[in-house]
């Protein structure tokens, strides 16, 4: 054993549910930790460090379970995790002063397995709110192992326990010979006796648990069966609300901040293939990854509070009758919502749905449910059907469509999750036993960190297959058979000097050419007489091929599609769009069967690679990314036929 | 004896015996202890699932799986 191994600690961080472990353990580590995934299962591992008098201490901490007995994916880590725990590992198991014979259930199972333990007592603070006592030297006593009380809330106590850590020392006592118990409900009863002469000794509870009593009066409103829906309602349209009317200025800065990069590399690198695949490849594709970023990290504020303060429980109750209906659970609720920002951290939030069927199910449809990249896609061709000053009474109407088409993909996703009911077969038991915590104020410090970790799933899951895409996609738009580019640039060369046209006009008309005639033109123009019955042509053709990386790369191809023929670049796309013809008809190409055609066309079309890749990864099968990928783009389809031969 | 499925809101009484094993562990290890009190705090708008309390532990659950916990009610 070398001197620095002598030095390194390992711990392992345990505890029930809602105990403040995660607080605690951002307390011991600070910054100084880092989410990965358990190997070969989906859950995150959040792993840090901290020093102390010499010692190097490395914790995980392990998701939070009830017992060792492991009902959900999650607490089968934290069941692997404690029994393969070598001699030298510390579990330090997290209890909740306030509920302390549950708590404990845990702590007897890992002190019988003859791990090393150290008990930490959390919510000391709600002890004295409570008038109730305990009396640790006793229990310490009593256990044979360190008692630590602290307040992870605000870091009372954390350097006794790291103290703990380093200085560690027990004679831990045995509660229940699992040999001599008939079966797990005896051995856990046994244990619960042990447990009460233990509790009895050292805790008195002669006071009344307030916050219990406070929780039950904020229940009967938010619960309330009429209140209840109706506030969820409200709370509902602040936050859509808010999300589009706050992050549209952040999102325009980091569109014009890409803008100037884009012309500054431009400028300093040597042009040329590297210069273009760097500016309309790479910039492109990270533009399109961090523009989502303010709508998405508002939407998980929004989502990690109702959950921080206990809200998002009482959502999943009253829901859960509802979306039973259509083979759902009520923590579906959660992904469902969390699918409007990204379903790619929608999706990862599946997992605390215990059964599979209903945890497929709502992996399944919810990419049908709009996300945050519709979005840019839905108020351009929205712009196309209703020109701004159409107000009708006091809605307005683009708004009125736009909501409308939320409405579309929610009911939808039902619809789905009602067929997918039938279809899946599964013995499997439903059920919904889940904690209701009780009400409290959320911790901003936690909130936070939530924040950072969703929004960082998104960046690098999505955002490397998205920039990934970009490139190949850059590729297929940029490059054509061989002389077939060079042949433009001789034409256009001719007609420059025949008609005395500037750089930059002739630059538009080679680029909209080149691109018709590249290898993304050439699919465009292949799946051109499969689209025609959806009223599209070819050049939404290659729109639909680009976008397939993600939904919002169609308003960047349009751009360049429709730059052709705009002398002075002074119409935005929308303008260039509208007065699109038909070459051969002479009429609007974008005629309100086409626009409503390629919006529906959108709304159910499974245009996210991202999403697919997410969906692979949860389910651990290519067979539901594809299921997935196949009935979307039936459904779009269809829609989308219909809607156009009833309009046209 | 009756299930608890069968209670009113706000009515209580002792846990006797829970059906299924797979259930009777989970809500012990969730708090729910046999021969202690249980409570049905609340019934869901749509009359399921419910939540019920025991001492200060406190969870939802549907009306097929409180139809296995048999309780003698209190008076």
């Amino acid at each position: 054993m070398s001197v620095d191994d002598k030095n390194q600690l390992n711990v392992l961080l345990v505890g029930n549910p809602n105990t403040g472990k995660s607080t605690l353990f951002n307390s011991l580590t600070g910054l100084n930790q880092k989410v990965g995934n358990f190997p070969g299962v989906t859950v995150d591992k959040k792993s840090g460090t901290f020093k102390f008098e010499g010692y190097t201490v490395n914790i995980v901490d392990l998701p939070g379970t009830y017992s060792l007995a492991p009902n959900s994916e999650d607490e089968k880590v934290t069941n692997k995790y404690v029994l393969e725990a070598s001699y030298d590992e510390i579990v330090v198991v997290v209890a909740d002063v306030t509920n302390l014979k549950r708590n404990l259930l845990l702590l007897t199972q890992i002190m019988d397995l003859g791990k090393k333990v150290v008990l930490v007592l959390n919510m000391m603070d709600l002890l004295q709110k409570n008038h109730q006592e305990i009396n640790i030297d006793k229990l310490a006593g009593l256990l044979g192992i360190s008692v630590i009380p602290i307040n992870a809330q605000i870091g009372k106590g954390v350097s006794e326990l790291k103290q703990a850590i380093v200085n560690f020392t027990s004679s831990p006592i045995t509660f229940v010979d699992k040999d001599s118990c008939a079966n797990a409900v005896d051995e856990t009863m046994l244990r619960y006796s042990k447990i009460n002469e233990i509790v009895k000794q050292c805790f008195n509870n002669k006071g009344e648990d307030k916050m219990s009593q406070l929780t039950k009066k904020i229940d009967n409103i938010l619960t309330h069966k009429f209140y209840g829906y109706f506030i969820f309602m409200v709370i509902l349209f602040t936050i859509f609300q808010a999300i589009f009317s706050w992050s549209s200025y952040p999102m325009k800065l980091i569109e014009t901040g890409f803008i100037y990069l884009g012309e500054w590399l431009a400028g300093i690198l040597p042009t040329g293939i590297v210069n273009d695949l760097v500016v309309n490849g790479i910039v492109a594709g990270l533009s399109g990854v961090f523009v989502f970023v303010p709508q998405i990290t508002l939407l998980f504020a929004f989502i990690i509070i109702l959950e921080d303060t206990g809200y998002m429980s009482r959502v999943s109750f009253l829901m859960d009758r509802i979306l039973r209906q259509f083979g759902l659970n009520g923590k579906s609720i959660i992904p469902l919502l969390s699918t409007t920002a990204c379903a790619v951290p929608a999706i990862m939030s599946t997992r605390t749905i215990t059964n599979l069927k209903e945890r497929l199910i709502t992996i399944m449809v919810a990419p049908l449910i709009s996300c945050s990249a519709r979005i840019p896609v839905y108020t351009l061709l929205i712009s196309l059907v209703i020109p701004k000053e159409n107000n009708w009474g006091v809605f307005n109407l683009q708004g009125l469509l736009m909501m409308g088409l939320y409405l579309i993909g929610f009911i939808a996703a039902l619809v789905a999750a009602l067929v997918l009911k039938n279809l899946i077969k599964s013995k499997e038991k439903s059920s919904f036993i889940m904690e209701m915590p009780i009400y409290r104020m959320p911790k901003w410090k936690n909130v936070g960190l939530s924040i950072y970790s969703k929004v960082q799933v998104f960046l690098f899951d999505a955002g490397k297959i998205i920039v990934a895409i970009s490139i190949v996609l850059w590729v297929l738009s940029s490059y054509g058979p061989s002389n077939m580019f060079q042949r433009i640039e001789e034409k256009y060369a001719q007609i420059k000097t025949e008609q005395q046209l500037s750089d930059k006009q002739v630059h538009a008309l080679i680029s909209a050419e080149k691109l018709e005639s590249s290898y993304a033109g050439m699919i465009g123009k292949t799946i051109e007489p499969v689209i025609q019955p959806l009223g599209f042509d070819w050049k939404i053709g290659i729109s639909l091929v680009t976008s397939f990386a993600a939904r919002e790369v169609f308003v960047g191809t349009m751009a360049t599609l429709y730059s052709v023929g705009d002398e002075g670049n002074t119409l935005s796309i929308r303008e260039k769009m509208m007065k699109a013809t038909n070459k051969d008809t002479g009429e609007k190409l974008y005629s309100n069967a086409t626009t409503l055609s390629l919006l529906l066309f959108y709304a159910f079309a499974m245009q996210c690679m991202a999403t697919l890749a997410v969906v692979y990864r949860e389910t651990k099968s290519f067979k539901w990314p594809l299921i997935q990928l196949v009935y979307m783009g039936i459904l779009a389809y269809f829609s989308s036929f219909m809607v156009y031969h009833i309009f046209a | 004896m009756t299930t608890l499925d069968q209670l009113k809101e706000n009515e209580s009484g002792t846990i006797c015996h829970i059906g299924d094993e797979h259930l009777a562990l989970q809500l012990l290890t969730m708090g729910f202890i046999l021969g202690e009190e249980i409570r049905v705090e609340r019934i869901a708008p749509l009359h399921d699932p419910m939540i019920i309390t025991s001492g200060v532990n406190c969870l939802s659950i549907r009306k097929t799986d409180a139809k296995l916990i048999e309780i003698k009610k209190a008076s």
